[in-house]
């Protein structure tokens, strides 16, 4: 059953992130992106990383991919002037050596036995809470600064005269 | 083994002192409305200050870890920390003098400069790889907004871009390092990752992952090939920023790639002051030749350069494969040489951007041949600048040679000959174009002859920094000690 659904939701995240980049109007790449991370967080689920899935589809699916939609919207591009893609020699070349890359990657990985990690109780919100503020309470604190940084940052390059 | 979270906060002073200055400048940014007031460099400079007076007198005795394997507290952290703490108080003199910054807001510039000092105490110090993707981040992003603070300069935001673009990918290969290195190990300590590796055998997800770790430390350290974007974000980001980037972040990528590869990838033995392979993955070797390629891309290109500022880009380009050769050595000597010459570059560097900065305050330019006749303009800061770059090439009395000396001595000591060949080589084409500058200064006739003012603060400044080049070329002592002591307590 797990893997049935494993290769159901797999198949369904692939398929989706290529049509992300296959897709000529950028508002389908942006839902195609969705569907791509609502699988990846089935995935997770499947993995017993409950956690890591609702952050997975609050985070990505909910607030980045909205932002990108309501960018794709600000800017309005019509049909008729989307920047036509063409398959150039590097372009081929490229999606080669990517494919290649994964396919050798996923020949290591089997060749070599990656050890599959522990299953149970790393992913479910209790385990996640107790990680975060014992083992990673500095690495929690600092993305506090991490983020006051950013935001001063994004605030001092979008104002207009600072 | 690990400290607790509460009983590590002592060991956490300069990091204390540093955020505390961060808060402390957006409450003034917002109780004052004057964010053009030179307010804000004091209070940097005073945090800053403090920050070095924390690192310094806390001794580190042996090495502990601290926030329950988070970071290290060791000598070397504390080296790495005092000396980028340093590299930004003498940056933030740089900025209080810069034109490039006079009609701007501060307070944001100097939020940056600190978080980005933060970032670099914690990537110096960290031993997790959580921390040490979150130190590398916390150093990358405001250093983005840095480069291109000048905002509707065209040259500043397309050095921000490119910087961007960059630095994602380049962290975005390296976590996926990371992530095979947890998938292999199941433990994101460094010292834990070193362990299981050295039990197993699995090479070539090893090989992967040593090779994708390398990118990330390989762009902070813009070694060649991840080099690209150091010269067009040298040339647009404002000159005290780019003296910073030059020095700072590149002081720190060292210290966490040498802390990484050596903990990861290698075993100490015990009393010889020697490190193993303990990876199949020569890695060394990779690395050797990066630092050749990286020493010989960098002097080779610096010198069609006509633009000051992108010639002492492709010139730290070089410094940084200089520095590499200690790297690949897995000895701790070699580690002091990396240590020592930091130390040396830190004041060399910094002092060449400082004179740029006077300059280009007076010419709004930073080509060389805004620099003719320097020698009768301005002629103190001429000599000074003469002497920071008779430093980077390496030539006696001046302390570049003995960082030099420090390397050369320990690459023959282990007999890699053809390394030191290259160096050698190397050294020699990099006199030619520095000088260039020197010639420029001295032996052509300027178009405009009027004098240049440096202010006495500035002339001040520009002595504290030519002082310690002159004075670790003939007596260096002290300083090669504290890098050796910091190498001994380099606690794993």
């Amino acid at each position: 059953m797990e893997t049935v659904l494993f290769i159901l939701f797999g198949a369904i995240a692939v398929c989706g992130a290529i049509m992300v980049v296959t897709r000529k109007h950028p508002m389908a790449s942006a839902l195609y992106l969705i569907l791509t991370l609502f699988a990846v967080a089935a995935l997770f689920v499947l993995r017993q990383a409950h956690f890591l899935a609702a952050i997975q589809v609050i985070i990505y699916a909910g607030a980045v991919v909205v932002l990108f939609i309501f960018v794709i919207m600000l800017i309005n591009v019509p049909e008729d002037r989307l920047p036509v893609e063409r398959a150039t020699t590097m372009r081929v070349l490229g999606v080669l050596a990517a494919g290649f890359f994964i396919l050798e990657s996923a020949v290591l990985a089997r060749r070599f036995w990656m050890p599959i990690g522990p299953v149970a109780e790393v992913g479910t919100v209790e385990a996640v809470g107790r990680a975060l503020f014992t083992d990673y309470l500095l690495a929690f604190e600092i993305t506090s600064v991490l983020l006051l940084a950013a935001v001063i940052g994004a605030i001092a390059l979008a104002k207009r005269k600072i | 083994m690990f400290l607790g979270n509460l009983a590590s906060l002592r060991y956490f002073l300069p990091e204390f002192a540093v955020t505390a200055t961060i808060l402390l400048l957006v409450v003034l940014h917002v109780v004052t409305k004057s964010p053009r007031s030179t307010a804000s460099g004091f209070l940097s400079l005073l945090g800053v200050g403090a920050a070095i007076f924390l690192a310094g007198v806390a001794p580190a005795g042996a090495g502990r870890s601290i926030f329950e394997g988070m970071v290290a507290h060791d000598g070397f952290a504390v080296f790495f920390k005092v000396l980028t703490a340093l590299a930004t108080l003498v940056v933030i003199f740089m900025s209080m003098d810069s034109r490039d910054l006079a009609g701007r807001s501060q307070a944001e510039y100097y939020i940056f400069l600190l978080s980005t000092l933060l970032g670099m105490f914690l990537l110096s110090s960290a031993t997790d790889i959580v921390m040490l993707y979150l130190a590398l981040e916390l150093v990358s992003i405001p250093s983005y907004l840095l480069a291109g603070y000048l905002k509707g300069q065209e040259r500043s935001t397309e050095a921000a871009m490119k910087y961007v673009v960059y630095g994602a990918t380049a962290s975005g290969v390296m976590i996926y390092g990371f992530s095979i290195l947890f998938g292999l190990t199941g433990s994101t300590q460094v010292a834990e990752i070193g362990r299981s590796l050295a039990a197993g055998k699995a090479t070539l997800p090893m090989l992967l992952a040593s090779v994708m770790v390398a990118v990330g430390f390989g762009y902070k350290i813009a070694a060649v090939p991840f080099h690209m974007w150091s010269p067009d974000v040298y040339e647009g980001a404002p000159t005290p920023a780019t003296a910073f980037f030059s020095v700072g972040p590149k002081a720190a990528g060292f210290a966490v790639l040498v802390r990484f590869y050596y903990t990861v990838f290698a075993a100490a033995d015990p009393g010889t002051g020697l490190w193993r392979l303990t990876s199949a993955v020569d890695w060394p070797f990779l690395f050797a030749a990066l630092s050749a390629l990286t020493m010989t891309v960098g002097n080779l290109v610096a010198v069609k350069q006509s633009n000051v500022k992108r010639l002492l880009a492709y010139s730290s380009i070089a410094h940084a494969g200089y520095m590499l050769m200690g790297f690949v050595l897995l000895s701790s000597a070699g580690i002091e040489a990396i240590l020592f010459y930091l130390v040396v570059y830190l004041f060399m560097n910094l002092g060449a951007f400082y004179v740029v900065v006077l300059v280009s305050n007076a010419t709004r330019g930073e080509e060389i041949s805004d620099f003719t006749g320097l020698g009768s303009r301005a002629p103190f800061a001429a000599v000074a600048l003469s002497i920071f770059l008779f430093a980077l090439t390496g030539i006696p009395p001046f302390s570049g040679f003995i960082g030099k000396v420090y390397l050369f001595a320990e690459v023959i000591h282990r007999g890699v000959y053809w390394l030191a060949v290259v160096a050698a080589l190397n050294s020699v084409v990099s006199l030619y174009y520095y000088t260039r500058i020197v010639r420029a200064m001295f032996f052509e006739e300027p178009k405009d002859a009027s004098a240049i003012p440096v202010p006495a603060v500035s002339g001040a400044l520009l002595v504290l920094l030519v002082a310690p080049t002159l004075i670790l070329g003939v007596y260096w002592e002290p300083v090669a000690r504290i890098a050796a002591d910091s190498v001994r307590m380099l606690a794993f």
